[in-house]
């Protein structure tokens, strides 16, 4: 291995409280399930049951928009109401609530199993867009789309299974779990794209589950498939760093994977593929791990995509200290929920409730002291102590040679400042600054 | 203050190393210097600390308090300036020079420009270098294990290896002394063990990162292997330069600082190297053994230069594209400095309306000589104070005076090429000139003396080595009949006492025999050369002069 990515920053990973913990699935299904119809990056989907109506697993209940993915009931049971619930985003958003009749009855529409060896990329595409699959890491970015964009344009397909988020565990769990499943989805991945070379890369953190997939394929023979194991370092899964890692190409400013020939899929999502594929299972349920210093019992479960996540730190044993900072999708780049009753999504992949002493509470920052810390630590190069000091001024020159645009909010520089200054946030206001600046004159 | 500085939303974790963290971690990296400090040179190394500490944590109290700002002794680099400062000064230094040291530290340097993070020179590097511009505290270093009681000074100075490196020669210490720090120097620099263990701790810490200290020290021990002098193993040679003197402290501690290196990776490698580079300047060609301190102290100001030359290219453009970009930038940059051409040619006003022809000439003149009336008077009046100068002075009897000097020292010192006058005095010595050649290395000394010759006192200057023979004899005045004494003074009359020394007899053993027709001339100026030989091997250098005369 010779490339590598510059900067990063090495958090506690505390992911020892779930890894041994296997996949559960949950005791009791939520009463209730809300699916939001803002669940993609592409805007929201439209509803195709309405109040009454009796669903089925796997039934689809929202039909795309422009672009956007579909949506399917994950239980089975009757349409309540189609009206604002908490999103996890922030705020309210219309949602489906469908009462649950815990029977789990399954769909009889649900679509064949496709061939792998006659599998053709139109068939792909469609499948995948009829299971309503997005970007499972946190892109949320409908997935049908990219594979319609990269067949046939890339060389180097990527399955992201770094998971450098601390505390989260449910990639890993999935990959100890169902290695052979991704495995087969990947290879049919690469066979449809037409790309070479197939990399999963995880981080050195997850070796048990290295060993698992390597057992498998030294059985069955792995083909393009290779497996690349990393010294963990944040933010090694971001999508442009996981490309500069396995190839050593950069994707230009403002450009896409596409433009480096390569095409990343979150571990998850190549899951919810082979599912679709092979089974013809939707996208109803996904792996979301439950943990941090006040959570009762942690563990990795299999829920349905739109439990509440109220139940499903119930589920957990609630929590048995005060929690300082309840989250969704990692510490690190996750938001603070305002509501509970947000449910799981399609990217959700935890949901971490934070101790105080783990949090570490906002003190006032401190005056910078210029260590340098920040410029070392930033993966896409800026320098925001500079950043800093040109939005200190207004000074608008300034601060259009350097790059706000190419700021991925990966948190590592407010991580690393010994003066707690809140850097990411600075960048993004400076961004804002700046554009407003530059329309005004 | 007006920044906007909004609210964390994410990460929601945090490295736990704030800036006081950074800052006690510091402390605890110099703990082990200080420790081998107070074991070679006693107690004292720890009550100076404490006066240092006290002194520049209650300096920035004061400076904080008195000019109602935030208080910030709780980030400890108070502590931090003043342990450094105590540190790089001699064990023998009174107690009052860390408090003028602290106080120009925090005061001066750190809080006039606006406290930590602002200051664009080390604090406690700029209290020490000041303290260090007065040469009798600063330069006598005690030995190690002659340790000092808390008020005792009488310390027994020895030099340090710096002084032998500097001459190009390798100090008496082996190198496990070096080592262990059992030499003399500053309290804190002895021991290069015990700082390369605060160096560990540091990059354990991640409180520093390799690049600064890494290019620094990179850099002094590549040209050092190349500039060992002729017999004496490069590598040996490194390890001397390398642990010898301040080096190690000043890239560990002093040029690591974060407010005053670069924060940018490539600048902060072009920083280390800077000072490797200046510090072997200083090392090999200047008067001074040691340039650690200066040189941090120059590098300090060009961060700024660096930190701009060393931003990391943008991602995902390429090496190729980035350095186009930059030298497009720089020539942006170029294309805005505006060059004014000043206007020469002269528009005469034309006469406005009501005014009489030649009126606006007036106003032009007017305001023209409001303009260069005063560079016309202090050009007149310096005119006029060199003219006097020239008028009341005789330059040519000057001139001439030089000329005569220059031509005396030609003939009793033909080997000098400078001369100068010396202080000392002694009896029946007019003057007492030094020789000096192109160098600057003294050869002798010209001695003016009279003695009586035939017709009245005969003057000249003898010319004496340092081994006390004589080089020349030139005769400035006399009043001898030339036709009775001259054959005593001819060229080669006076060259028969080159080379001379001792006492010249009139017969016997080293003689010079009197020149016939001309004894009593010969006799005068025998006994003047006598005389100017006694004077130079009794001359006391050091300020005291026996002089007897041996006639």
């Amino acid at each position: 291995m010779t490339h590598s990515f510059f900067g990063g920053v090495y958090p506690a990973t505390r992911k020892d409280i779930t890894r041994r913990k296997p996949m559960a699935r949950l005791a009791q299904t939520p009463k209730e399930i809300v699916i939001p119809l803002i669940m993609c990056a592409d805007g929201p989907s439209t509803p195709i049951v309405g109040p009454g109506d009796p669903v089925l697993v796997g039934q689809p209940i929202a039909r795309r928009g422009e672009t956007g993915a579909a949506a399917h009931a994950s239980v089975s049971g009757r349409v309540s109401a189609i009206e604002n619930r908490p999103h996890p985003w922030g705020g309210l958003s219309p949602a489906i609530i469908i009462q649950n009749d815990e029977r789990n009855e399954p769909y009889d529409g649900r679509l064949p199993p496709l061939d792998p060896r006659q599998l053709t990329v139109e068939q792909l595409v469609e499948r995948v867009e009829a299971s309503g699959i997005v970007g499972m890491g946190g892109g949320v970015f409908p997935t049908w789309v990219k594979l319609a964009r990269s067949a046939g344009k890339i060389d180097t397909l990527i399955v992201n299974a770094a998971e450098c988020e601390p505390y989260v565990t449910a990639d890993y769990r999935l990959l100890l779990e169902r290695s052979e499943h991704i495995l087969r989805g990947a290879q049919a991945l690469a066979r449809c794209l037409g790309c070479e070379r197939v990399v999963l890369v995880t981080e050195g953190d997850k070796l048990s589950a290295v060993e698992a997939m390597e057992r498998r394929l030294r059985r069955r023979g792995g083909g393009r498939v290779q497996i690349l194991a990393v010294r963990t370092r944040y933010p090694l899964g971001a999508e442009k760093q996981i490309i500069q890692t396995v190839t050593g190409r950069e994707v230009p400013p403002n450009g896409s994977p596409l433009d480096v020939k390569c095409a990343v899929f979150n571990v998850a999502t190549v899951y919810a593929i082979h599912d679709a594929l092979f089974q013809g299972r939707p996208l109803t349920h996904r792996a979301v791990t439950v943990t941090g210093g006040a959570v009762t019992r942690p563990r990795n479960m299999w829920v349905p995509i739109g439990t509440p996540l109220r139940h499903l730190l119930e589920t957990c044993g609630g929590l048995r200290e005060e929690t300082d900072r309840i989250l969704t999708g990692g510490p690190m780049m996750g938001i603070a929920l305002q509501s509970l009753d947000a449910p799981v999504m399609k990217d959700t992949n935890s949901l971490v409730c934070l101790t105080g002493w783990e949090h570490k509470p906002d003190t006032p920052p401190g005056g910078c002291i210029r260590c340098g810390k920040c410029v070392a630590a930033c993966p896409m190069h800026l320098a925001p102590v500079f950043i800093r000091l040109a939005l200190e001024h207004q000074d608008l020159k300034k601060l259009a040679r350097f790059h706000l645009e190419d700021c991925n909010s990966c948190g590592c520089c407010s991580f690393i400042c010994p003066a707690q200054i809140p850097l990411v946030e600075t960048v993004n206001h400076a961004s804002i600054f700046l554009k407003k600046g530059v329309a005004e004159q | 203050m007006s920044v906007f500085t909004p609210k964390r939303l994410s990460p929601q974790l945090r490295q736990p190393s704030t800036t006081r963290v950074m800052m006690l971690d510091m402390l605890v990296a110099l703990t082990p210097a200080l420790g081998m400090a107070v074991f070679f040179f006693g107690v004292r190394v720890l009550a100076l600390c404490a006066v240092s500490i006290v002194s520049c944590v209650l300096f920035e109290l004061l400076y904080r308090l008195l000019t109602r700002q935030s208080m910030t002794i709780g980030d400890l680099s108070a502590c931090v300036t003043g342990m450094l400062l105590a540190l790089s000064l001699p064990v023998s230094a009174p107690y009052w020079v860390p408090v003028m040291g602290a106080a120009f530290a925090i005061v001066v340097v750190k809080q006039f420009y606006g406290g930590l993070g602002r200051n664009f020179m080390n604090p406690a590097l700029a209290g020490r270098m000041l303290a260090g511009t007065m040469p009798m505290l600063m330069t006598t270093w005690p030995q190690p294990l002659h340790r000092l009681s808390l008020t005792a000074v009488d310390a027994v100075s020895a030099p340090t290896p710096m002084s032998y490196l500097h001459e190009g020669a390798l100090p008496p210490q082996e190198l496990d002394m070096m080592l262990l720090g059992q030499r003399g120097g500053c309290m804190g620099e002895v021991s290069a063990f015990m700082l390369l263990l605060g160096l560990g701790y540091l990059l354990l810490r991640r409180v520093i990162s390799f690049r600064v200290p890494g290019g620094y020290l990179g850099t002094v021990a590549l040209f050092s292997l190349l500039s060992a002098p002729s017999g004496v193993s490069p590598w040996v040679w490194t390890a001397y330069q390398l642990m010898g003197g301040g080096l190690l402290m000043g890239a560990i501690f002093f040029a690591t600082d974060p407010a005053t290196s670069p924060v940018t990776p490539r600048g902060q490698v072009a920083y280390g190297i800077g000072c490797g580079l200046l510090t072997l300047l200083l090392r090999f060609h200047s008067p001074y053994p040691e340039g650690v301190g200066w040189a941090i102290l120059t590098m300090n100001c060009l961060v700024w230069l660096l930190d701009r030359l060393g931003l990391p290219r943008r991602f995902g453009i390429g090496n190729f594209a980035a350095t186009k970009a930059f030298l497009a930038q720089g020539r942006a940059n170029l294309a805005e400095i505006k060059f004014v051409i000043p206007k020469l040619t002269v528009t005469l006003p034309k006469p406005k309306e009501g005014q009489a022809p030649g009126e606006a000439y007036l106003d032009l003149l007017r305001a023209a000589s409001r303009t260069f009336l005063p560079l016309v008077l202090v050009l007149a009046v310096t005119g006029g104070v060199i003219h006097s100068v020239q008028q009341f002075t005789d330059l040519d009897t000057a001139r001439a005076a030089v000329q005569a000097q220059q031509e005396v020292l030609a003939q009793a010192m033909p080997q000098a090429s400078v001369g100068a006058e010396t202080p000392y005095r002694a009896i029946g010595a007019l003057s007492i000139t030094a020789g000096y050649d192109g160098e600057g290395h003294l050869l002798g000394y010209c001695v003016a003396v009279q003695s009586q010759g035939f017709a009245g006192p005969i003057t000249m200057t003898v010319g004496v080595d340092l081994n006390g023979t004589v080089t020349g004899v030139a005769v400035t005045s006399h009043s001898e009949d030339l036709r009775v004494g001259g054959e005593a003074m001819t060229p080669e009359a006076l060259a028969r006492y080159v080379g001379r020394s001792g006492t010249i007899r009139p017969s016997g053993d080293n003689a010079v025999d009197a020149v016939s027709g001309a004894t009593a001339t010969s006799k005068a100026i025998t006994a003047g050369v006598n005389r100017a030989l006694n004077i130079v091997a009794n001359l006391d250098t050091s300020g005291g002069v026996t002089y007897e005369d041996t006639e």
